[in-house]
């Protein structure tokens, strides 16, 4: 009679215990602070007021020089990557590069270390090409360093702050692309259940860093 | 009736509080951003608003940044900048000039067709521009007659006139830019390289006069741009997280293992105790 009660009980305990285990033990979708929190700008000191009207020369000026970035490093997940300047499709999503090799630097936004998001993003694979070169960004961790490396050979130090994946339709695009607050480095791929009708994945996996000090 | 006479003291304390220029608005609706452009050549001039001196030593070509108005009707006048005060006959005024709560306007001095000075208030669009794109509109406040306007050689603005202006939006970038007059290839002002910013409005003002030269002058207003729709990703299903959603085969069969054992153990249960 014992040994049955103690099979039972060993048995119940494997059917619950083993799916509960491997549910508890899953990485998490999202690791720190969410990401619209982060990425939400204070509000701007008010100007003091100028004394008088300030004028300048209204001729026409050159177009200012920016230095884009052109290098990401996670060395804790292993990504190295090329960036290249990247636009808007004429869908009206960022474009990104062909090469799931290399991210593409949002370039009408700010650049990492101006004010306000800097977006990097990139394909998180492709069908011929394999899995990109941001797809370990899904486990990225608070904590972790980033480096971004611009085309002058100046490298910046980023820390994450956040990491979550979030629904496409729901995308908060505004907040990610922002361009006032503080700078912050917003990196961006794709995630979640992949849609085979759709022949695209549902979410975007965002992950959200801060100059590191 | 009552209406009309709140209206009318809304009116009178937004002129008082001109008074009070430089001091920061009470909030953005009732206040309007103001710029001022000088393109009357060879005449530095004061700008006086409602009696009280604006804008001192104002040099030709030059450009005041924003200034945050109490909304409201102005009286402008422009006196020669050596002039003591706004007393006397100015060079140049308009009178009752309104400017609405939340407004983004720009008043230009310049030359009409015919050579005369004139101050035209232009209302700027500010609206939002699609994500990549940036908004150019061209100001005729030169001393000419019509003209077309052409990037890269080509017209993009034909038979614009004396005080008018015109809009279009196109890809961000640098354009080279020149003014021919109307319907001929006879070259007025230019070219110059222009920068179309994303996600602001640059504004071209064609100024000047056949004797003083033409000149172009150009006023950036940001804070029209969009976020691009969406972040487009992978499309192979590499990394579909659906494959870590749903409890990997083997433990499946570990749980159906304990499921069982338990099963037959009660059997034994049941049949001990039977």
């Amino acid at each position: 009679m014992r040994p049955a009660v103690a099979g039972m009980a060993l048995g119940l305990a494997l059917a619950v215990g083993v799916p509960t285990t491997w549910a508890l033990t899953r990485p998490p979708a999202a690791a720190g602070a969410p990401v619209e929190q982060v990425l939400t700008a204070p509000a701007p000191p008010s100007a003091p007021p100028v004394p008088g009207v300030p004028v300048r020369d209204a001729a026409p000026l050159p177009v200012p020089d920016v230095v884009p970035p052109v290098r990401l490093e996670v060395p804790a997940l292993g990504v190295d990557a090329p960036l290249e300047q990247a636009g808007v499709r004429p869908d009206g999503q960022m474009a990104l590069p062909d090469d799931v090799g290399r991210a593409g630097w949002y370039r009408f936004g700010p650049a990492p270390g101006a004010p306000g998001s800097a977006v990097l993003a990139g394909h998180v694979d492709d069908a011929e090409q394999g899995l990109g070169a941001l797809a370990p960004l899904r486990e990225a961790e608070p904590g972790q360093e980033f480096l971004v490396t611009d085309a002058a050979g100046e490298t910046t130090r980023w820390r994450v702050v956040s990491r979550e994946l979030l629904d496409k339709r729901a995308l908060p695009v505004d907040l990610l692309f922002g361009r006032t607050g503080p700078p912050r480095l917003t990196l961006v791929t794709c995630g979640g259940p992949f849609l085979p009708d759709v022949g695209g994945y549902r979410d975007n996996v965002v992950v959200v860093a801060e100059p590191a000090r | 009736m009552t209406r009309t006479r709140t209206l009318g003291i809304a009116t009178v304390a937004g002129t008082g509080a001109l008074l009070a220029l430089g001091v920061a608005p009470a909030s953005a609706a009732d206040t309007a951003t103001v710029s001022v452009l000088h393109a009357v050549p060879d005449t530095p001039v004061d700008v006086y608003a409602n009696g009280e001196r604006l804008i001192d030593d104002f040099r030709p070509g030059t450009l005041t940044d924003p200034l945050s108005l109490p909304a409201g009707s102005y009286d402008l006048a422009l006196f020669p900048a050596d002039a003591p005060d706004g007393s006397g006959t100015p060079l140049l005024s308009a009178d009752g000039v309104a400017v609405p709560a939340g407004a983004n306007a720009t008043v230009v001095a310049h030359l009409s067709a015919d050579g005369q000075p004139a101050l035209t208030p232009f209302v700027n669009d500010t609206s939002a521009v699609p994500a990549g794109q940036g908004r150019v509109v061209v100001r005729h406040t030169a001393a000419a007659p019509a003209v077309d306007v052409r990037a890269g050689g080509q017209v993009i603005v034909p038979g614009l006139t004396n005080p008018d202006e015109a809009a279009l939006e196109v890809p961000a970038g640098t354009v080279s830019a020149d003014v021919v007059v109307a319907g001929t290839t006879t070259v007025a002002i230019g070219p110059a390289d222009l920068a179309v910013t994303e996600g602001a409005t640059t504004i071209v003002y064609a100024w000047g006069s056949e004797a003083s030269g033409y000149e172009l002058a150009v006023q950036t207003i940001s804070g029209a741009h969009s976020a691009p729709s969406g972040v487009p990703g992978g499309t192979a299903g590499l990394a579909d997280s659906a494959a870590d959603t749903a409890l990997p085969l083997p433990l499946i069969g570990l749980s159906a293992l304990g499921l069982l054992g338990a099963g037959v153990a009660a059997r034994r249960l049941a049949t001990t105790r039977g």
